[in-house]
């Protein structure tokens, strides 16, 4: 392995360690409203967050085991979706959260 | 839809059987409905080769399955240092020494190295590591608290280790040791004609004088060393390489001694002439049979010995002081520097 692929390789490491909290937030902050998984993630591409199906899933698996979406199947244009969407602990949970995220965000901003 | 089809089918099969149906549906429907919009983009159905290039994308069946898998370890992060070690400390302990007990035997006596079948240490080292992977695996699972992870405190750590530093009670232990040992062996076995052994005379072989002046000086050599470690108590590679010397002096008259079939004759009140010589025979065939458990501890010692010298030698061309550094970190951290 060469210096550059393992600096690489290092790099992709730390990019993934640094998005694995910040996805979590964007995934929540956009189910204020209703969105089923294949539209979240369009949503989140377009706002410049690309996220894989193989992450986000069981994200949302995740994030619903621990109480903080609720979701339910609902057939739409004659296919069944599961439709996911913040519960009241996940409404609770994104305001601090997103408190937290404005703290570190300014902290960072400084140091940087 | 054929390829997705078999796709979600070999994803299902690495799912736990409770979330199955639930997984497969959401991804059928996500896989679908990016095919649909492609299709739309492209006003037409895709080909095989788009399908497949979509599925490739996603990542191997097993992969994808994984994702969804809660992340399992037979023996996790925090035990697992210690299983290393204890994994370590016993398959080295169980090696090692056979092992060099072997090669002493093969060297030495290759006619009696076959009790030490290879074959078995083999097999034990197996057991080892089954049995401790087996009782670490059972500690994770049954979540056991350990005290040095859950109830240490920083008083309760180990003193600062230094190197190089000869701690006091082991130079005054060596001395007394040395000292004692040194005056009994001198008295008792001071190269004469015929030895007194507690009652029994024994002759030794000539060669017993030469053997015995070099045990004296390397008796004499180690207990010099003691008595400065007393006062100076840290390695230097002077002493260590002098320590080398004495040990490899020792050890070799020792080995020697064990070979030479240094016993000649044996008397005593209650013995009869002919069992005297079956006796010094027998004395005489153990020894020699000693003699590669012998070699075996001298190469340890002298490796010990040799590690010693190398290590100072690393330690010096670092730039480290022989001297204890104890003093100079805490005076460091007083000053913050």
């Amino acid at each position: 392995m060469t210096r550059s692929n393992g600096n690489h390789d290092l790099f992709e490491n730390l990019r993934l360690e640094l998005r694995r909290g910040c996805l979590s937030l964007a995934v929540l902050s956009q189910l204020r409203t209703e969105r089923y998984g294949y539209t979240l993630r369009k949503a989140l591409a377009e706002q410049g967050l690309e996220i894989d199906e193989g992450t986000l899933y069981p994200l949302l698996r995740r994030l619903e085991s621990q109480g903080l979406l609720s979701s339910e199947w609902r057939e739409e244009e004659k296919r069944n979706k599961r439709f996911y969407r913040l519960s009241p602990e996940g409404k609770l949970m994104l305001k601090q959260l997103g408190a937290e995220w404005q703290r570190i965000n300014s902290s960072l901003k400084e140091i940087l | 839809m054929e390829l997705v089809d078999r796709y979600l089918q070999a994803v299902e099969f690495w799912l736990p059987k409770r979330q199955r149906q639930d997984i497969i549906a959401e991804l059928s429907e996500d896989l679908r409905s990016q095919i649909e919009e492609q299709e739309t983009a492209l006003g037409r159905k895709l080909k095989d080769e788009e399908v497949e290039a979509i599925l490739k994308r996603r990542g191997s069946p097993l992969a994808v399955a994984s994702r969804y898998l809660p992340q399992r370890y037979l023996i996790g992060p925090t035990l697992f240092p210690l299983y290393r070690f204890v994994l370590g400390v016993l398959v080295l302990g169980c090696v090692v020494p056979r092992f060099l007990i072997w090669l002493g035997f093969v060297i030495v006596d290759p006619a009696h190295s076959g009790y030490l079948h290879m074959e078995n240490l083999w097999t034990t080292v197996l057991y080892f590591v089954f049995f401790t992977t087996v009782t670490f695996a059972i500690m994770e699972q049954s979540g056991v608290k350990l005290g040095a992870v859950d109830c240490w405190s920083p008083r309760k750590l180990p003193p600062l280790r230094h190197p190089n530093h000869i701690p006091r009670s082991s130079s005054l232990f060596e001395i007394a040791v040395s000292v004692v040992c040194y005056l009994w062996f001198v008295r008792l076995f001071w190269p004469r004609p015929v030895i007194d052994f507690y009652g029994a005379e024994i002759t030794l072989a000539p060669i017993w004088k030469r053997l015995f002046a070099v045990m004296v000086l390397a008796a004499a050599i180690n207990l010099a060393i003691g008595l400065v470690n007393l006062f100076r108590p840290y390695w230097t590679r002077p002493r260590a390489s002098l320590r080398l010397l004495s040990d490899g002096l020792g050890a070799g008259a020792f080995c020697w001694l064990l070979k030479a079939q240094v016993l000649i004759g044996i008397s005593a009140p209650s013995l009869p002439a002919s069992k005297a010589i079956d006796v010094t025979a027998l004395i005489n065939l153990c020894l020699a049979k000693t003699l590669p458990w012998a070699i075996v501890t001298t190469v340890v010692i002298l490796c010990f010995d040799v590690y010693r010298i190398v290590h100072l030698r690393s330690f010096h061309l670092r730039g480290g002081s022989m001297r204890p550094a104890v003093n100079n970190l805490s005076n460091s951290m007083v000053s913050g520097s």
